[in-house]
């Protein structure tokens, strides 16, 4: 990237138009002259689409529409804009958690209104050259280059400049990111130990709770909001530790404070409604949808699932009709979509059955069963405990067990879904002891898995192999089996040579989890060993 | 909607109006075409429009300080480049009042404090400077005792006794109900104050020819 500031791209976005010239105005005097300017959030996302900017600097509040923070939430997530581009938030206020809505996306820097164009010169400076600084190990994350990000940050360190933390907070964020929690939390601790500061607090909860120690995760997030109530990252974090304690009432509560302080966010108004449906109390998760789906409507949060959810509230709070008003706005939302088409059918199944309409509610099923094997892995786990709870309720209870059962064994190591297996199977009395059913089940995956393992260990590699084909087909939706499989694959082709059948299944395997769970650290790892293999080293 | 909602937004309008303003003026005071036969009054009009803005911050800052939980973020802060910032801040009002304005601190040193609630108080203190000194103002920063310690110094009249008498909360809290003390002061003050580690507490001094031969008000931050 270059340093020169006058040959770099600027977008500005603000609603206001003479601001938008006093922005332009600076920059001109620092001789920038490729300078565009918008007014919303529609525009912004057009011109990002549509030409790469080094710096955007983008108001916060823009009135009707998507905010700042939405904007920089979809353009990330979208991966509109490298990691080398600059994303300044200019805010009214000088507190920054104040704006901070999903925790995930930050923008570069805040910067807080009126400020003069030497202040804005000499932050453009500062973060340009910071850029320059971090650029290679940004990069290295933003590929899921992990262990490289991890070796250049060691040595980072290793120099102790003086912007040492800095490489330490981006490496605990690493660990966390690959699980690594014992080593964030030696890391976060280090850092408390000589000052209390904000972002390693909130780094040890996290910590904490990838380590399963909830407790400690929940006092130190308790901690954090005694100091200052609004800290929303904080919210979040307490609401999901609270889950996992199995207090669901109080994390509502807990999401409810944090929407009382911070409306504006999707992703909280949503985990809300979902956490008030399950509590049963829909008064309070039919306004949370209603909030998510009228703040998300430009968003990349837009979800077919959160119209469906917004149908049941509305059922209970209103009546059914109210219920299927909703499922028609979801379909016109989302045309031509299979994954809203199948949202859309099985919530019309549980209105029409509640409805006393028996025989619609049942084509609705159908419907509904036929679309999710269509879907296959594309479709949420999730969607398995509704499917098979409506199922339950009209009397198809062996569709209903064979569905959980399929959800366990995609699913066997995903703790906090197996529980909410569990607890289905209970609601719906499909089994004595769901514990030991699931139990079972997962006990033998495990030992297919190590089994097949071995016999690569052994050498019997085409023996494994036939085990773990056969393993993927019985459970195409379980991402350890299916890299298990890629991995046994490749090491048989690393010995035999590239078979293009085998390749081929080889990429299969890999998409589905790609498709599941793209963060996935093994998964990183299979795609690196499918490349050093295809270029024959 | 609860009152703060409604201070945030109006104060995010007022905003607006005083970037507007602000801008607007330095745009005109940095046009070489433009001729005005009296600058000090486009000056004063720029002095006026940045109080109002740091007292702005101010009030909101105090609103949130007496109504809700809140306590310093403490994050690790680049001071350097914090003071450059502050200064870059203010230059052009300086150029315009004639003062020197410029800023002395190792280059390495790195501080731990809420720079959004920090950067209020210094804004506020070359704001006040700015209007005080004679001719020349000087912020620095320096680890001394354990503690991280702002001045902003000027080579003015000094500060009047009865101010250098008052140090605490609660002495300046009762001076400022009977009109004797600035806003400003107290807003340091409480900000100061807000900054703890292990059990230390932070505060503020006023004294008189510190470096400068006038007054010196210092942060001192544990």
């Amino acid at each position: 990237m270059t340093h020169k500031i006058e040959q770099l791209n600027f977008l500005i976005v603000d609603d206001y138009g003479d601001m938008r010239g006093v922005l332009r105005n600076m920059l001109q005097s620092f001789g920038v002259a490729n300078i565009d300017s918008v007014a919303n959030g529609r525009e912004a996302i057009a011109h990002i689409e549509a030409k790469r900017y080094d710096v955007i600097l983008c108001d916060y509040n823009l009135g009707d529409g998507r905010d700042g923070q939405q904007i920089l939430e979809e353009i990330r997530a979208r991966k509109l804009i490298g990691v080398s581009s600059i994303f300044v938030m200019i805010t009214a206020e000088n507190t920054r958690l104040m704006v901070m809505g999903a925790v995930e996306y930050e923008p570069d820097s805040y910067l807080t209104k009126p400020f003069t164009k030497d202040l804005l010169a000499q932050r453009l400076e500062r973060l340009l050259n910071r850029k320059a600084d971090l650029l290679e190990i940004e990069n290295a994350i933003d590929h899921k280059e992990y262990e490289l990000a991890n070796v250049m940050l060691d040595k980072r360190i290793a120099e102790n400049p003086r912007n040492v933390n800095e490489f330490i907070k981006l490496k605990a964020e690493l660990c966390i990111k690959a699980g690594a929690y014992d080593q964030a939390e030696a890391i976060y601790s280090d850092v408390l130990v000589q000052r209390d500061i904000a972002w390693a607090r909130l780094g040890i909860g996290k910590a904490y709770y990838g380590n399963r120690r909830f407790d400690d995760a929940k006092r130190v997030f308790e901690g954090l909001l005694e100091g200052n109530e609004r800290f929303m990252a904080a919210y979040d974090w307490l609401a999901k530790t609270q889950l996992a304690l199995d207090e669901p009432q109080k994390a509502q509560k807990v999401l409810e404070t944090a929407t009382a302080h911070s409306a504006k966010a999707i992703v909280r108004q949503r985990a809300l409604g979902e956490l008030a449906l399950s509590n049963h109390d829909e008064k309070v998760a039919e306004h949370a949808f209603s909030q998510a789906i009228h703040l998300g409507r430009h968003s990349i949060y837009k979800h077919p699932s959160i119209y469906a959810n917004l149908a049941k509230a509305k059922a209970t709070t209103t009546n059914g009709e109210a219920g299927l008003r909703v499922l028609r706005d979801l379909k016109k939302a989302f045309k031509g979509d299979k994954e809203a088409d199948l949202y859309s059918s099985m919530t019309e199944a549980v209105l029409q059955e509640d409805m006393g309409n028996g025989e619609r509610a049942r084509t609705c099923m159908i419907n509904a069963h036929e679309l999710y094997k269509e879907l296959g892995t594309r479709a949420a786990p999730e969607l398995a405990l509704d499917m098979a709870r409506s199922c339950s309720k009209m009397g198809e209870t062996e569709r209903a067990h064979e569905l959980l059962q399929q959800a366990v064994k995609n699913n066997h190591s995903d703790e906090t879904f197996l529980k909410q297996v569990g607890s289905t199977l209970a609601d719906l009395g499909l089994s004595d002891d769901p514990n030991a059913l699931i139990a079972d089940i997962k006990k033998g995956i495990v030992r297919l898995n190590n089994r097949g393992v071995e016999l690569a260990k052994v050498g019997k590699l085409d023996e494994a192999m036939l085990l773990f084909e056969e393993a993927v087909e019985g459970m195409p939706g379980n991402k350890v089996v299916n890299l298990n499989a890629a991995r046994i694959f490749m090491l048989q082709m690393k010995k035999s040579g590239i078979d293009p059948k085998r390749l081929d299944q080889v990429r299969e395997y890999l998409t589905r989890v790609r498709q599941m769970d793209s963060e996935n650290r093994t998964l990183h790892k299979m795609e690196r060993m499918l490349k050093q293999l295809l270029s024959g080293s | 909607m609860k009152f703060y909602d409604v201070l945030a937004s109006l104060i995010h309008d007022m905003k607006n109006s005083l970037s507007m303003v602000v801008h607007t003026l330095e745009q005109l005071t940095s046009d070489p075409s433009f001729h005005y036969d009296k600058p000090e009054q486009v000056t004063a009009l720029q002095n006026e429009a940045r109080r109002l803005n740091n007292n702005l911050i101010e009030l909101l800052t105090l609103y949130k300080i007496e109504n809700e939980r809140i306590s310093p973020t403490i994050e690790d802060v680049d001071v350097a480049n914090f003071l450059a910032e502050i200064v870059a801040e203010s230059s052009s009002s300086a150029t315009a009042n004639h003062i020197k304005l410029s800023y002395d601190c190792d280059p390495d040193l790195y501080g731990y404090f809420d720079e959004g609630l920090l950067r209020g108080v210094l804004n506020n203190l070359v704001g006040n400077g700015l209007r005080y000194t004679m001719d020349e103002l000087r912020i620095s920063a320096a680890q001394e005792d354990n503690y991280l310690v702002f001045r902003v110094e000027d080579n003015g009249v000094g500060y009047p006794k009865q101010m250098l008498a008052a140090q605490t909360s609660e002495d300046l809290h009762r001076d400022l109900a009977e009109g004797r003390t600035q806003l400003g002061i107290y807003f340091a003050t409480m900000i100061a104050e807000m900054h703890k580690n292990k059990d230390q507490s932070g505060f503020i001094r006023l004294e008189n020819n510190y470096r400068l031969p006038g007054g010196c008000f210092s942060v001192w931050l544990p």
